[in-house]
């Protein structure tokens, strides 16, 4: 449904009106679904994904074919495990077993569980998990052992987070938790993720033994969440935040969202967005090890989002007040950016990463450590994709080329190209010259009278006279002088 | 401080121009775990005097005088730091002209009078040279991430004298590795060096403050740019000498991929700023509450435009030079910054002081000492 506002936004943002029609007229999945070899169950899973993830669904579906199943399901079961977390209305005693063995029921055959909030919007997943696990069991082992690893550590972390929470208001005390935390939720999921990249030999093995790597790709996206919903996340009570950097800021963590903290709020999250943007050339270099395409588009897209959506809540008072969005119009262009290769995601990057340092001001306590941070990614990028090359600068100037290289050859072209010009140009305004002189020449001949016609111009009497009898008073006026 | 490597230091050690800027910090951090021997060659040795140093008057230019105060001390290892200030850009033609002819006598002259007196007193293993990252600058064009491959620029290409005088001695000092006896030489390219003691960047910017400038900007501020901190740059020279000797001490040569002797290394805080974020970074530990709302943005060719119309009226009237040059707007607008991951991996450097605890101990610094000033002054 198309909304008014929507309809005045893009009437003056032709531009990102262009990058939604160009989107979805010109992109081409590098591979497609086949939805019509598909059994009803795993037509349903596809379903649910479309439901439960607005970003994710589009991407995941365009996956190399090896991969388009087993990560459609590893997002479902992580879904189903999120929904029994964020429901608070399940009992701790109830919540806790179900976390630390939720990587036991992937593979049980009918399982499903009904004892989720009616409110929670994911509560259809569960409810109908029969379907996940029929699917599941379809999986090579080889995957389905990776998928079960990461669900048994995440339930078994997410599980002493629920613990702690219960006991403490604040489970997210120290800048460790905070990472601690990331890690079990998206972390680990970058961790996965990677194994399965690498055992369909779609990845570079390397990327196995850089666990920070896989981890910062994980913390990068959750965290810039984090940071954006707060406003949400604190209306639900829920505190994802470090004391350890809030309590710098504000003396409760509900302050923050108060518009008579709103500097202070500011000052806060901009520290929130120095700790997730130390992240972002570990993700850069992470990238580099992919190597097919569907492949890089699934984890280029999310990463090239976060980068926007760090710009955007970066010293925006608006994420307190409100969820705030990428447009769909930047979005569209950011996806466009993000499915082609590296270098084109460390343009989006870098151009994000001058957007946060414009944003910079020195008030900020934070204002030395960020710019330093963005300029340690653009200094990261200069690595990967070097502007300048020894090599030619040590060439001397002065140094003959030789006209027989292919550079010498290139150089005389362009020298050509240039004389080429000039003597174009040279000819156009020579022949517009010499066909205006001979025709004023011509006009001359004939008695035409520039003397008068100029004396009259300058006196400001642009138009021609009404008839030929005052054009002749006018000459005559001029030929005999006031006698 | 504590330095873990630095206790590897043998008896003695020889800092030449231990009383300037960067040589008094690197004898203060020598004197820090106090076992070994410092001694310092200055010119005039009068300034910057630290207890348990002992001082040497002497002329670097004089073979003699070089002479009697090595075979006085008979140093292990030499750190030469000693040169002229790099000229103001305010200076006048003659001043320039001066000045060139000046760098060549020390920094090139001196240096290879250090370099064979060293050699001939014998009981020299590592004799390291402060170079200057502008060696490989032409003082205009952008630097981006440049590291050790890039080429040391003589002129025409470079067009400034010190960097050239400083590009030649290195030259000399790196040439010199195991030519006499078994001694190692090892240079260290420093860029935009500041801190307590700063004769030139710091004090520009506080004077810039004072006259009420902060509220100008040349360029776009996209420029990203090396700043040092001298306490870094002191701990390089540290950690070079114990690496050369480190590999004196060696039965085999090492391999080519590992060697750090008659190698050049480039020195930064590692963290390349924003030009203009470390320029205001400096004013707001000075006290300044400029917002980028109220900061005029003047574009580089308008900038440039301006500096040249000004140049021409202040040489009509008299020859003096103006506050605003071309030279400035290049300076604030071009990128230079460097890779020292080779002195990270085979010194085992990194910066000691974070860039934001760097500035705000410099400007304290300068702060106190203008304080103590003020306060002498008015009892006078």
């Amino acid at each position: 449904m198309v909304k008014a506002t929507d309809v005045l936004y893009y009437a003056v943002h032709a531009g990102e009106l262009r990058d939604i029609i160009q989107w979805q007229t010109w992109h081409q999945p590098v591979h497609e679904r086949k939805p019509e070899q598909e059994a009803p169950s795993l037509a349903i899973c596809f379903e649910f994904l479309d439901q439960t993830s607005r970003s994710f669904s589009a991407v995941i579906q365009e996956l190399h074919p090896e991969l388009l199943v087993p990560i459609a399901l590893f997002y479902l079961i992580l879904r189903g495990l999120d929904t029994i977390e964020d429901d608070m209305t399940i009992s701790l005693d109830e919540k806790t077993p179900l976390l630390r063995e939720f990587h036991n029921y992937t593979e049980k055959e009918g399982w499903n569980y009904h004892g989720c909030d009616r409110k929670e919007k994911d509560r259809e997943l569960l409810v109908q998990f029969q379907n996940v696990t029929e699917e599941f069991r379809k999986v090579k082992p080889a995957y389905r052992e990776i998928i079960k690893d990461i669900t048994l550590k995440m339930g078994n972390g997410m599980a002493d987070f629920c613990h702690n929470a219960e006991h403490d208001d604040n489970c997210v005390n120290t800048i460790k938790d905070y990472d601690l935390y990331c890690y079990y939720v998206a972390g680990l999921v970058g961790n996965g993720l990677t194994r399965l990249f690498v055992e369909s030999g779609l990845a570079n093995p390397v990327l196995l033994e850089r666990p920070q790597l896989q981890e910062s790709m994980g913390l990068f996206l959750q965290k810039t969440n984090i940071i954006r919903d707060i406003k949400e996340d604190t209306d639900e009570k829920r505190r994802f935040w470090p004391k350890e950097i809030w309590s710098k800021y504000v003396d409760k963590f509900e302050d923050l969202c108060k518009p008579e903290n709103r500097e202070a709020a500011l000052n806060c999250s901009s520290e929130m967005v120095l700790n997730s943007l130390s992240h972002a050339d570990q993700c850069l270099f992470y990238l580099a090890g992919l190597k097919e395409q569907s492949v890089f588009n699934f984890a280029a897209i999310p990463q090239s989002m976060a980068i926007a959506t760090l710009e955007l809540v970066f010293r925006n008072p608006k994420v307190f007040e409100k969820n705030v969005k990428i447009t769909k119009g930047e979005a569209c262009r950011i996806m466009m950016q993000s499915t082609q290769n590296l270098k084109l995601v460390c343009e989006v990057f870098r151009g994000f990463t001058r957007k946060i340092h414009k944003k910079n001001t020195p008030r900020d306590p934070n204002f030395l450590k960020i710019s330093i941070a963005c300029g340690k990614i653009e200094q990261f990028i200069e690595t990967i994709y070097p502007s300048q090359d020894p090599k030619s600068i040590m060439q001397e100037p002065a140094a003959p080329i030789d006209p027989t290289s292919k550079e010498g050859k290139d150089k005389a072209a362009a020298a050509e190209a240039k004389s080429d010009l000039v003597f174009m140009l040279i000819a156009i305004f020579g022949t517009l010259f010499s066909i205006s002189c001979l025709m004023l020449g011509i006009a001359y001949a004939f008695g035409a009278r520039f003397d008068v016609a100029f004396s009259e111009l300058t006196q400001g009497k642009l138009s021609k006279p009404t008839d030929a009898g005052a054009a002749q008073s006018i000459i005559h006026k001029y030929d005999h002088g006031e006698l | 401080m504590t330095n873990p490597r630095s206790s590897n230091l043998p008896s003695s050690v020889l800092v030449i121009g231990g009383c300037g800027f960067l040589g008094r910090h690197i004898v203060s951090q020598l004197l820090e775990p106090s076992t070994s021997k410092v001694s310092v060659l200055d010119l005039r040795t009068t300034n910057n005097r630290l207890p348990g140093a002992s001082y040497y008057d002497a002329d670097i230019t004089s073979p003699e005088a070089v002479r009697a105060v090595f075979e006085e001390v008979r140093p292990q290892i030499i750190i030469h730091t000693a040169s002229p200030t790099a000229m103001q850009d305010n200076a006048s033609a003659a001043q320039k002209k001066g000045a060139k002819a000046l760098y060549y006598k020390v920094n090139v002259g001196g240096t290879r009078t250090l370099i064979v007196q060293a050699g001939l007193v014998g009981c020299v293993k590592a004799f390291v040279f402060t170079s200057s990252a502008s060696a490989v600058h032409d003082g205009h064009s952008d630097l981006i991430n440049a590291d050790e491959r890039w080429p040391v620029l003589r002129a025409p290409k470079q067009k400034d004298a010190y960097s050239e005088s400083k590009g030649v001695a290195e030259e000399l000092v790196l040439a010199a590795n195991r030519k006499y006896g078994d001694m190692l030489t090892i240079a260290l390219r420093p860029a935009g060096i500041f801190g307590e003691g700063d004769m030139q960047l710091i004090p520009n910017l506080l004077l810039a403050y004072e006259k009420g400038q902060t509220r100008f900007q040349l360029g776009e501020n996209e420029n990203l740019f090396d700043f040092t901190y001298v306490g870094n740059v002191a701990y390089a020279h540290i950690l070079a000498a114990v690496a050369l000797m480190d590999t004196h001490a060696l039965t085999t040569q090492p391999l080519d991929h590992e060697k750090v002797d008659g190698q050049a290394f480039f020195v930064t805080n590692a963290q390349p700023l924003y030009f203009w974020d470390f320029t205001r970074m400096v004013w707001k530990a000075a006290g300044d509450k400029t917002t980028p709302e109220q900061v005029w943005t003047i574009e580089k060719g308008l900038g440039l435009l301006f500096a040249t119309i000004i140049e021409w009226l202040f040489w009509f009237a008299g020859g003096r030079t103006p506050n605003l040059t071309r030279q400035k707007v290049q300076f604030s607008c071009m990128t230079r910054f460097y890779c020292v991951d080779k002195a990270k991996k085979l010194l085992g450097y990194g910066p000691k002081w974070e860039m934001e605890e760097a500035i705000l101990r410099t400007v304290k610094w300068f702060q106190e000492r203008d304080a103590k000033d003020g306060v002498e002054k008015k009892v006078q």
